[in-house]
């Protein structure tokens, strides 16, 4: 196969967009061919256009989206596809932008990832969200995603002692990395204290699900990123230094939650970051910054042992004692995570890639880490019933 | 509601699979899922969709005695993590012209 790297990344400021969809991925993407060099209209070079989104037919009701997104960039002739694959999408994207460059049917591939949920009301997005649960043993319940997390969460703290405050340090910590993060959605730092000991915690701190509190969940987010991904041996001058791909892994599991033989394991996320590990013939020990999808905080602590970091349920002491802070030895969601960047879906799974990128290209400021060469993603479908693994480099090839 | 049983090799499947978990078999036959289940964990969600006019929900996963683990809604204030559960159909959702229907734990009465 040959070897594909990243030219290009591009990333609207996440929380609420005030145009189209379509102007904001466009925004997105014209931002990473700008970044890569690439000028559109003639000679751009770009074979294929690969749209992420969970909700451009549902929710804003553009079906076949890449194809507006093509013609609006003046991108034609370029193939065009919208890919959907829950809040994994974006990842997806990303995985297929491989597979056509890897395959030789593609030089050059523009991966957008697109999503504007805040033009309906939260109860509606919570609704859209859970659209992805099983139709029958599901989605009529009424069981949304923080529900899902919320049963998940307590079985973590009943087996491995988990609590309250050790979700909120999580959480402060991304909230934290967000400040240095100039397209994140929220930008402020809650006080530790005042969202879990404070008389008030509970009213500033309310539940969602129990035990999950607000403090311990993503926003609702609108907001895109984009990529330009091209093979390391068609001879194209770019802007910057190809960030190679050196693995890229997906695993699916049980669609239906409750049937998982082990409930606090999350099988998708340990075998899709194997494959992808296994592809880039490293392992866990060689990762330098990891984007973790931190929907809930549960989900990063789950999936920083899934990944190898930490034996399996000690993420939460990980966590406690720094070492995924940015100056720690496993700093994860130096973006702010889904948490505090925000979290919207489709765009989410390639806006993890564009922080890595920017990582490995010494680009991040305030929250670089420093010497970076290796980084990993983690971008999660369902409640983990899907899930894309990504591994980045700018090592060479070994 | 039921399980689905499959006819090979006896694994019950809730929802209905297509192709058995287990042993491959394609043929499977309903058996009623009633009786009693214990709460491996609950939440109390306060952010319910669209659909559901309610301040909060209970929801656990329980399994079954006979091994079947399942989601549903639960009517208690405040579920147990271990208690001892009644499985009984109700409407889950009420929907236009159409009622959905599921399963709606409740305490058993039975002691442990
Ligand atoms: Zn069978």
């Amino acid at each position: 196969m040959r070897a594909v790297g990243i030219v290009g990344v591009g990333h609207t400021k996440f929380g609420r967009f005030t145009g189209s969809f379509l102007d904001m991925a466009a925004s997105a993407a014209k931002e990473a061919l700008d970044d890569a060099g690439v000028r559109p209209v003639t000679g751009h070079g770009i074979d294929q256009v690969f749209l992420a989104s969970m909700g451009a037919g549902q929710v804003n009701k553009i079906s076949g989206a890449a194809s507006a997104l093509v013609d609006t960039l003046n991108l034609r002739p370029a193939m065009a596809e919208t890919v959907e694959n829950g809040p994994a999408s974006g990842a997806s994207a990303v995985k297929l932008g491989y597979m056509a460059i890897a395959s030789g049917l593609c030089d050059t591939v523009l991966v957008v990832g697109a999503e504007q949920m805040r033009v309906i009301s939260g109860w509606e997005a919570t609704d859209f969200v859970a659209t992805m649960s099983h139709p029958e043993a599901e989605y009529p319940y009424g069981l949304t995603l923080p529900a899902f997390a919320g049963m998940f969460t307590r079985l973590y703290m009943d087996k491995y002692g988990v609590t309250e405050k050790d979700l909120a340090i999580v959480g402060v910590k991304n909230h934290e990395n967000a400040m240095h993060n100039p397209v994140a959605h929220i930008k402020l730092v809650p006080n530790l204290y005042a969202i879990t000991e404070d008389e008030d915690a509970n009213v500033i701190n309310p539940y969602v699900a129990e035990p999950l509190r607000v403090y311990h969940t993503c926003p609702v987010s609108d907001g895109a990123a984009a990529l330009v991904l091209t093979a390391l041996d068609s001879g194209r001058e770019f802007n910057h230094k190809p960030v190679r791909i050196a693995g890229v892994g997906q695993a699916t599991d049980t669609h239906v939650v409750a049937e998982r033989r082990e409930p606090t394991e999350l099988f998708a996320v340990k075998e899709s970051a194997r494959r992808a590990y296994e592809m880039a013939g490293i392992g866990p020990e060689d990762i330098d910054v990891a984007e973790l999808h931190d929907a809930f905080q549960i989900l990063e602590i789950a999936e920083s042992e899934e990944v190898g970091f930490f034996p399996k349920g000690t993420g939460h002491l990980a966590a406690r004692e720094g070492k995924t802070r940015v100056d720690g030895e496993k700093p994860i969601n130096t973006s702010g995570g889904l948490k505090a960047k925000g979290h919207p879906v489709g765009a989410t799974g390639v806006s993890q890639v564009v922080e890595i990128v920017r990582q490995l290209r010494g680009e991040a400021g305030g929250r670089q880490v420093k010497g970076a060469k290796t980084g990993l993603t983690v971008n999660f479908g369902g409640f983990g019933n899907n899930v894309v693994s990504i591994v980045l480099t700018t090592r060479e090839r070994g | 509601m039921y399980a689905y049983k499959c006819d090979a090799c006896g694994e019950l499947h809730h929802p209905k699979h297509f192709v058995c978990r287990k042993c491959g078999g394609t043929d499977f036959t309903e058996t009623p899922l009633e009786g009693e289940a214990t709460v491996l964990t609950w939440t109390k969600v306060y952010n319910l969709p669209e659909g559901y006019m309610k301040p909060y929900l209970c929801f656990v996963i329980a399994r079954f005695d006979n091994g079947l683990t399942v989601s549903g809604q639960i009517n208690s204030e405040q579920p147990v993590t271990g208690q001892r559960v009644k499985a009984v159909v109700g409407v889950v959702k009420e929907g236009v012209g159409r009622d959905f229907y599921g399963f709606i734990f409740e305490p058993a009465q039975s002691v442990a």
